[in-house]
């Protein structure tokens, strides 16, 4: 129980630290569209199974017939594409970051079974990736209007949690590391698709009105977060469900 | 008898009697029979474990015995192991044995029970065991919980070359089960329904993350697997030694060997145990690890070294005297004291090791391209001279050391530099001369080498030359050139001078350089000799010189084609007839050449020999270019004057001269040859370089060749290049020009002199028309003092005669006969009486208007038929003929239609005249009252008719005869 409970725990001590230190990290940027993109095209490396999932295979062993099968996302370990596209901005952005926070935890314990010094240097470029594009989420829902108003409450991803248990044996803990990176690279593709939505809406607003653009996308995304409970499907922008599908 | 039988009657009732009691003994527990046997099992290590006490044994009773275990698999009666397990039990003692399954223990019920025996080591036949123990049952797939499939053992960790058991336990008999090893399909064997087990034999060490191991439902998404990790072996430290350094500390070092692999799951540890002191380390660096030396002197250690994991032991054991593994420290404050010009002295200090041992040090002196090595005993501090030094050298010492007594390791080096004092250079500076006569004066360049650094002793500063005049003792010159320049040029007379040079640095001047020039060079012609050069380099020799030779020189340049040449010599012996030049500066195809001198004791040099060669010949590269010249149609001449054979890479023998024709055919003195391009033509060969004109002959006309000519070496022969096409003219096209030319030259010529004499053939063939007022005729006139003469208006004046000029043609006459130059007139006369004219008029000849008339194509005078009396009568009136001639002849000529330009001139009236032309006639055939001129005028054929019957003013037309009558 006091593990689990330490499990629970610390990823939220860790995030609030996180989100605590952030402004001590420096400045962010006020442009919108640089950090948007920024973050989507942070987003598109992320999904590539070259930073992280191949390494991992190719380490544990896994890349042999009847075992790559093997290594898929496991239902609800991460949010899913629609359900990202359906949270306010904000949301998605608390939940961008508390899922990454997870995910970090998750890599540190995998650390443990990747003996190779190469392969762990890899892992500790991914981490840091990962901590920079936290940082951006920070500036960004700063430049969210309201970003003082009270915070609200993050969705959970039931999948993403820091471990399995620990009763599992080696051989069922790297499978389930495998699905673990898959989930992620799925996810980090699925957030860049939410990006780049949120990027057509801003080119859409500055067309037509270059000046109240943002403000009224950011309006309308808070509406949308109010009345989230009401109407799930409430557009965060307009055109921002028509994401590619993926996922 | 009855004795023996009352005897054996009673042992045997004694042994009834016994073998009754011993059976009621067994059949209750003995008292020391196994009770409260437990059985417990540890998956990870595949062990079962038996825990147990002893039945009535009191608390301080304490007994030996012995414990026999069985364990069967699966059902009781499959017995698979049985050991006795011997071991001294005291009252009350629980004891324990543990027993380790290859097959894992979820694979298979397990079923164990014991017996005991008191352990009588001299009789173990005669054991008494106890009753067997219940069976006691260890089944772990009860435990397994309810997913479908399992596979054991978990995380197991072998060494490679190990046999592993492994076993899948499915729930449902239905499902078709497969394993896999890193993706190959095992064969397994069923032990059950439910499991199957599979026998890996002699594991290889795949990845340091372990070895897959899983089996899949065929239809099914489920899946299960093991990581079996396999290690390498645990190898034993090598070279496992110790030392001290400052008998404070032991370093112990040793080579691990090869990484296990798998270090995160199977880390070993390294421990030192020393057995005379007893203590034990472990180590925190798995190949070295630092023992404290005890503090009273223990000279012995005997170390072992143990490496060891969860799966294996190794160890190494050392035993030495600490004495014996002294590894001195570095020496320190290495310093060089009294540096001189060729001594230094280097002093050092050393670590104390206790002032009991001895050092042996070790002193290596670097420099001038050598080591020098010295070998020093030390207690605390080092002391060597160095000598033999050179001056201002730059050297590197550095002094190591070692135990003197029991050598074991030498000490790290510890290095200093050092430089020697300068000195005065120790040789004269090697130098030689160019010589060049220049508008009377001797233009000499004087060269040295600059001293090596042995020679040197320092740095050179300048050099000093000093000129003297041996015609004039007193005059002397003083030259400085500073260093680094290798040479100087002195403008000299044509006497005889002595030249010193020497080399001077911070410290002195070197011994001098001495050369003579002499006003005559005395480079009289020598006949140049071929060398033959190699890659070593030129191998030249000469005659020994007799009388006062103190050496000679070999003079060179190494890169003749590029001006400076960069002069080179060499100095040699007077012994010496022969030596080998050679130079990096030596390229093939450069053909280089030797001036051999010899010195005279008054150090003048003369030239003895000139050689010249190649120090390795290469075909030539370059064609000459050729002109070619007095091309005939048999032959044409080939010369290329402008091709030097010095300048090639490498001797010239002669040329090829290639000639291609159509026709194919050689002609004596030729060959056929093959190119490149397999195309075949005439070669002729000149052996002699000398000769640089060819004639080609034996050609045919108007055909085309086409040559090429190549010069030709020892090594081959030049570029097969282009060809240069040629085309032979005709035969006759010359003798044609021969003739032609002069034509021509001479047709310019006439003109040239006729257009330069031009008046006067004008004067003489076209002289100019007499203007009449200027007419002699005026003159004549005024003589006779005729006051009705005058000058008539044309109007005025009345044709009455038409002379007519008939030219014979075809006759054959020269035209220049009087005869021919005779006109004929006509006489138009007054016919008729209203004719009011002045008179008879007189006619004038003009002879410019017949010789224009006669010259004209469309003018042309057309004889006059003389029966046309008809035509005459048209012409009887003279005004219809003054139209006539106003309207048609003189207007334009060129409007007279071509068949219409036969004309008949009219000559101007006058009395007829005959004789010479320039002369005035004589004897008028006509009244001579008339003195007028007449119109002369052309009268085209065709109007002739038309105005006959018009009225005229010319009563009569005299027709004269046509053979003497010339218009």
């Amino acid at each position: 129980m006091q593990a689990q409970l330490l499990w629970r725990t610390l990823p939220s001590l860790v995030l609030g630290l996180l989100f605590l230190s952030m402004p001590a990290m420096g400045s962010c940027s006020d442009k919108y569209p640089e950090l948007l993109g920024q973050l989507q095209k942070q987003a598109d490396f992320m999904q590539h199974t070259n930073t992280l999932l191949d390494l991992y295979i190719r380490s544990q062993g896994l890349d042999k017939n009847g075992l790559k099968e093997h290594c898929r996302e496991r239902p609800g370990a991460f949010p899913s594409k629609d359900a990202l596209q359906r949270l306010s901005r904000r949301v998605f952005l608390r939940t961008l970051d508390t899922t990454l926070g997870h995910v970090l935890l998750r890599l540190a314990a995998l650390e443990q079974d990747i003996p190779k010094a190469q392969d762990l240097e890899m892992l500790s470029v991914v981490k840091l990736n990962i901590r920079g594009f936290k940082n951006n989420i920070h500036c960004m829902a700063q430049l969210l209007p309201g970003s003082s108003e009270t915070t609200e409450p993050t969705p959970t991803s039931p999948g993403a949690s820091p471990s399995p248990t620990p009763t599992l044996d080696t051989f069922q803990r790297r499978l389930e590391g495998c699905r673990f990176l898959h989930g992620y690279h799925r996810f980090m593709r699925s957030v860049g698709q939410v990006f780049r939505e949120w990027g057509k809406s801003l080119s859409r607003s500055r067309r037509h009105s270059p000046h109240q653009g943002l403000l009224k996308g950011a309006r309308r995304m808070q509406l949308s977060g109010r009345n989230k409970r009401l109407m799930p499907r409430v557009q965060l922008a307009p055109g921002s469900h028509r994401g590619a599908p993926g996922g | 008898m009855a004795l023996f039988s009352v005897f054996q009657t009673t042992f045997l009732l004694a042994l009834l009697s016994l073998r009754t009691h011993q059976s009621e003994v067994l059949s209750e527990p003995l008292p020391w029979a196994p009770e409260s046997l437990k059985v417990s099992i540890n998956s990870t290590h595949q062990c079962l474990h038996l825990q147990w006490s002893v039945h009535n044994l009191a608390y301080h009773q304490e007994l030996k015995m012995v414990f026999q275990i069985e364990i069967s698999r699966i059902k009781t009666s499959n017995v698979i192991w049985v050991e006795n397990y011997s071991t001294t039990v005291k009252g009350n003692q629980v004891l324990h044995w543990s027993w380790e399954s290859k097959l894992p223990l979820e694979c298979a019920k397990h079923f164990i029970r014991m017996r005991s025996a008191v352990d009588d080591a001299t009789t173990p036949e005669q054991r008494f065991w106890s009753n067997w123990s219940s069976w006691e049952e260890v089944d772990v797939q009860n435990s397994l919980g309810h997913e479908p499939l399992f596979v054991f053992p978990k995380d197991k960790l072998v060494e490679e070359g190990s046999n592993v058991t492994i076993c899948y336990v499915s729930r449902s008999q239905q499902n078709n089960i497969s394993c896999y090893l890193e993706g190959v399909r095992m064969q397994g064997q069923q032990l059950d329904p439910n499991v199957s087990m599979f026998n890996l034999y002699d594991v290889a060490f795949i990845r340091e993350t372990g070895t897959n191991i899983y089996c899949k439902v065929d239809r099914g998404d489920d899946i299960k697997g093991i990581v079996l990790f396999v290690s390498k072996i645990l190898e034993e430290p090598k070279d496992f030694s110790c030392e001290t350094r400052d008998f404070q500390t032991l370093s112990c070092t040793w080579d691990p060997g090869r990484d296990t692999g798998l270090l995160k799951q199977l880390p070993q540890s390294y421990t030192l145990f020393e057995s005379f002191s007893g203590k034990k380390i472990l180590c925190k660096h798995k190949s070295w690890c630092n023992w404290q030396v005890a503090p009273e002197s223990q000279e012995m250690y005997n170390f072992t070294l143990t490496a060891e994991n969860y799966l294996r032991k190794r160890s190494v054991h050392i035993l030495f005297n600490l004495a014996h593994r002294v590894h001195p420290m570095a020496p320190f404050n290495v310093l060089f004291n009294d540096v001189s010009v060729t001594n230094a002295t280097i002093t050092w200090k050393v670590h104390s090791t206790g002032n009991y041992y001895t050092l042996l040090c070790q002193v290596e002196l670097y420099g001038e391209g050598k080591v020098i090595q010295h070998n020093v005993s030390v207690k605390v501090n080092g002391e060597l001279v160095l000598s033999g030094l050179q001056p201002d050298t730059e050297y590197s010492a550095q002094v190591r050391c070692a135990n003197a007594n029991h050598f074991w390791k030498w000490s790290e080096w510890t290095r200093q530099n050092f430089t020697t004092v300068e000195a005065a250079p120790s040789e004269a500076p090697d130098i030689w001369r160019n010589v060049k006569s220049v508008q009377g004066y001797c233009v000499v360049t004087l060269f040295w080498k600059p001293l090596t650094r042995l020679q040197a002793n320092g740095e050179i500063l300048f050099y000093n030359i000093v000129v003297k005049d041996l015609d004039r003792p007193s005059g002397l010159q003083l030259l400085s050139v500073p260093a680094p320049a290798n040479r100087t040029e002195l403008t000299l007379d044509q006497r005889s001078y002595q030249i010193h040079v020497t080399a001077n640095n911070s410290v002195g001047t070197s011994p001098a350089s001495v050369l003579v020039v002499s006003g005559d060079p005395g480079d009289e012609e020598v006949e140049e000799e071929r060398v033959k050069g190699t890659e070593g380099g030129f191998s030249l020799s000469w005659k020994p010189q007799l009388g006062n030779i103190t050496g000679y020189v070999v003079e060179w340049c190494d890169r003749p084609r590029d001006p400076p040449c960069d002069l080179q010599w060499k100095h040699l012996g007077p012994n010496t007839t022969s030596t080998v030049i050679s130079s990096d500066a030596f390229r093939p195809g450069v053909r280089y050449n030797f001036r051999i001198y010899g010195i005279s004791t008054e150090m003048v040099p003369h030239l003895l020999e000139k050689k010249t060669g190649y120090s390795q010949e290469l075909a030539p590269s370059d064609n000459p270019r050729v002109v070619m010249s007095n091309l005939t149609s048999h032959s044409f001449t080939l010369s290329w004057k402008d091709y030097s054979t010095e300048s090639q890479p490498s001797f010239i023998r002669g040329y090829h001269v290639y000639l291609k024709s159509k026709a194919g055919q050689c002609h004596p003195g030729s060959e056929k040859a093959v190119l490149s391009d397999d195309s075949v033509c005439c070669k002729y060969k000149i052996d002699d370089p000398k000769q640089k004109t060819f004639v080609v002959g034996n050609l045919q006309p108007e055909s085309f060749y086409e040559f090429l000519v190549t010069p030709y070496s020892a090594v081959g022969e030049g570029p097969h290049g282009a060809f240069t096409k040629v085309t032979t003219p005709d035969e006759y096209s010359p003798m044609l020009i021969r003739i032609i030319l002069p034509m021509i030259f001479c047709i310019l010529l006439i003109m040239i002199l006729c257009y330069l004499k031009s008046q006067w053939m004008k004067e003489k063939c076209y002289p100019d028309i007499p203007d009449p007022y200027k007419s002699s005729v005026l003159s004549l006139i005024k003589s006779k003092e005729n006051p009705r003469l005058t000058i008539m208006n044309i109007k005025d004046c009345v044709p009455d005669t038409i002379e007519v000029v008939n030219k014979h043609e075809g006759t054959g006459k020269s035209p220049t006969e009087p005869e021919a130059a005779k006109p004929t007139y006509l006489y138009l006369l007054p016919a008729e009486e209203s004719y009011s004219g002045p008179g008879p008029c007189i006619c004038f000849e003009n002879f410019t208007y017949n010789q224009a008339a006669s010259d004209s194509a469309s003018c042309g005078h057309v004889p006059v038929p003389t029966k046309a009396p008809s035509q005459l009568g048209l012409l009887t009136s003279s005004e219809n003929l003054l139209t006539a001639l106003e309207k048609n002849c003189m207007n334009s000529l060129e409007e007279i239609p071509a068949g219409e330009s036969s004309l008949n001139y009219v000559s101007q009236v006058a009395s007829p005249m005959s004789g010479e032309k320039s002369s005035l006639p004589t004897n008028p055939p006509q009244p001579e009252l008339c003195s007028e001129y007449k119109m002369q005028m052309a009268i085209p054929l065709g109007l002739a008719a038309p105005s006959s019957s018009g009225s005229s003013s010319l009563s009569s037309i005299t027709l004269l005869d046509e053979g003497e009558h010339y218009h």
